[in-house]
């Protein structure tokens, strides 16, 4: 029992970068219909842009993470103007596949930045420390990552609900022509919701590596996957769906660790994502895809 | 031929296999990001056959091939219903939870004295099949060219046929190909099977080509690489694939001083060619327009002779 609520507590703080990482991911699905495979890469060339930083300046983790935020939030806007704004409607696959190109560019570009496998990532606030409540640990670092990714989570969700950036955001995610003819700067909000998706994305991605305290150029695959996998869980195009997936993502993950292995906790999880997809395609949150309805939409 | 042209050679035919795979997949419509889980069977499948079970390398090329088909099969029917993104992330679960089963895959044998078979993610050494009955890396390029040739022709003639007509229609927009009277479903599990077919025969060359696989090789890489080799190359015709992996196997990893800078130049190239290009070199209107100039030009004067 005691192991039970000590794994849900750790998956619990794991989750909620997940669903930080989803959430960058559902934005730019949601505005622009089209996978962005190179999410993951966009926020490692952030952290080791604050890598950097931190091995040969000796700076700490406040300039790290701005300097993750502005970095990722820089590679985003590459992509966005290189793989998503100059391809035609209906050139989905294309957008897909030419992200996947400036994935395979940013992990090199990384590796030539900084060539050695793996480099320290400077701590969060109390990192070592835990605090015991009854029989449960609480790691401190686990704590503040928490703490920060509700937090953000929450500014994201007041800039989108609260603003008239977001209400533009949320318009075009409706329907972008209808978002164009009253007035919406489609393109301009759209690079907006690119540039925010991937800075939220990149502050995610300086939670993990400070708990983690290292970085590996896997980072980026790493990030894609989980911000995806947490995503479709939790439903596409949703910002609730999102947090949830990622929690749920974080939870199942520890316990099967702590019940079967690191290998068997990979095939779970992707056993989870199968039988959610066949059984649930829209996910828990998210509307199952009319088909019949958005076709005629495209169509018209 | 040098060594080095050969093993070059040998590593674009057998990843032409995957890439084609994916490209019939893509000529449905249907964005697959799993063909590699059926190259990784294929190559267990005949690796198995011929250093454990001691089969004839053809039978174990065919025992490959049936069972990537099987495998993609059985995860066709649950995914037939799921459409674009839905689908392409169901194939990925499904291919990664082929890869970390081989990774806890244990069957090994004794053969001759020696402990053979797929020893988890230690991989699966000792594909001699080759060796033993000294068939040269040239003559084992010309097996793999074989098997491509008569997957190319197969193509060609699928291009001309009514079914091929139906998968692009089906590609291009289902639900009028279903009113057309395409049967739809029927046409959809069929492609993912042979799909999962070619990408077997293609695994069993490989095993047999390295002599040794692991569950690594086969991960998600190999299956996005596979799809955006039809798209550089073109989904016109089925040569577009084969195109694409010559550009990027060929070229880029025959051009050693880019070694460092190969991905930035070559992804940047690709990210620019797709904006120009979004169905790749040889798209369908750029075939089209091929054969129309072969008709009216060059194929009426050789009949005047």
């Amino acid at each position: 029992m005691v192991d039970f609520a000590q794994n849900t507590i750790d998956g619990v703080m794991i989750g909620a970068s997940y669903g930080l990482l989803a959430l960058g991911f559902t934005l730019i699905f949601g505005v622009m219909r089209r996978l962005n495979l190179s999410y993951g890469p966009v926020i490692m060339f952030g952290a080791y842009l604050g890598t950097l930083l931190h091995v040969q300046l000796g700076f700490g983790a406040v300039a790290v993470a701005v300097a993750c935020v502005l970095g990722a939030a820089l590679a985003g806007i590459y992509v966005e103007r290189l793989c998503f704004a100059p391809m035609r409607p209906g050139a989905a696959i294309a957008s897909m596949v030419s992200s996947f190109a400036i994935w395979m560019q940013l992990e090199q570009a990384v590796v030539l930045l900084l060539p050695r496998h793996t480099y320290p990532f400077p701590p969060l606030l109390g990192s070592g420390t835990s605090l015991e409540l009854g029989p449960l640990v609480l790691r401190l670092d686990y704590a503040v990552m928490l703490v920060a990714a509700l937090i953000l989570m929450l500014a994201v969700h007041v800039l989108l609900y609260r603003s008239r950036f977001g209400l533009a955001i949320r318009s075009i995610i409706e329907n972008p022509m209808a978002a164009g003819l009253v007035g919406v700067h489609v393109r301009a909000a759209t690079l907006g919701a690119f540039a925010l998706a991937s800075a939220a994305g990149g502050f995610a991605g300086f939670l993990v590596l400070a708990v983690d305290q290292q970085i590996t150029p896997m980072f980026g695959m790493w990030a894609t996957f989980k911000g995806l996998i947490a995503m479709m869980i939790g439903g596409l195009g949703s910002v609730g769906g999102a947090v949830l997936g990622g929690l749920v993502l974080g939870i199942v993950e520890v316990h099967s660790q702590w019940h079967f292995g690191p290998q068997a906790r990979d095939l779970i999880v992707f056993v989870l994502l199968f039988v959610c997809l066949v059984l649930r395609p829209g996910g828990m949150l998210g509307q199952a895809p009319e088909r019949g309805l958005a076709m005629l939409r495209d169509r018209v | 031929m040098d060594d080095y042209l050969i093993g070059v050679l040998s590593n674009i035919g057998v990843i032409s296999f995957v890439a084609l795979s994916s490209y019939l997949l893509l000529l449905t419509g249907e964005i697959s990001f799993g063909q590699q889980a059926f190259f990784a069977i294929g190559a267990y499948a005949a690796g198995i056959a011929t250093a454990l079970w001691g089969w004839p390398l053809s039978l174990a090329l065919c025992g490959g091939a049936a069972a990537g088909a099987a495998a993609a099969l059985l995860i066709a029917m649950p995914t037939l219903r799921l459409h674009g993104l839905y689908f392409s992330i169901a194939t990925l679960a499904c291919a990664e939870m082929i890869r970390i089963l081989f990774e806890l895959f244990r069957y090994q044998i004794v053969v001759d004295g020696a402990l053979v078979g797929p020893n988890g993610s230690d991989g699966f050494r000792e594909i001699r099949y080759v060796f033993e009955n000294d068939i040269g890396a040239f003559e084992f390029m010309l097996v793999i060219y074989a098997m491509l040739a008569a997957t190319l022709a197969c193509f060609a003639a699928l291009e001309r046929s009514r079914l091929g007509v139906a998968l692009r229609m089906i590609g291009s927009d289902d639900v009028l190909a279903a009113s057309h009277g395409v049967a739809v479903a029927h046409c959809k599990i069929m492609a993912a099977g042979v799909a999962g077919a070619i990408a077997g025969i293609g695994g069993g060359l490989y095993a047999h080509m390295t002599t040794y696989i692991e569950p690594r090789i086969f991960d998600i890489m190999l299956g996005v690489h596979s799809l955006a080799y039809g798209l550089i190359g073109g989904l016109g015709t089925a040569l577009g694939p084969v195109l694409g992996v010559v550009l990027d196997v060929g070229v880029l990893e025959s051009i050693r001083w880019l070694a460092g800078y190969r991905m930035i130049v070559f992804g940047g190239l690709v990210a620019l060619l797709l904006i120009v290009r979004p169905r790749g070199l040889f798209d369908e209107t750029t075939v089209y327009r091929l054969n129309r100039i072969w008709r009216s030009t060059i194929a009426p004067k050789r009949e005047n002779r």
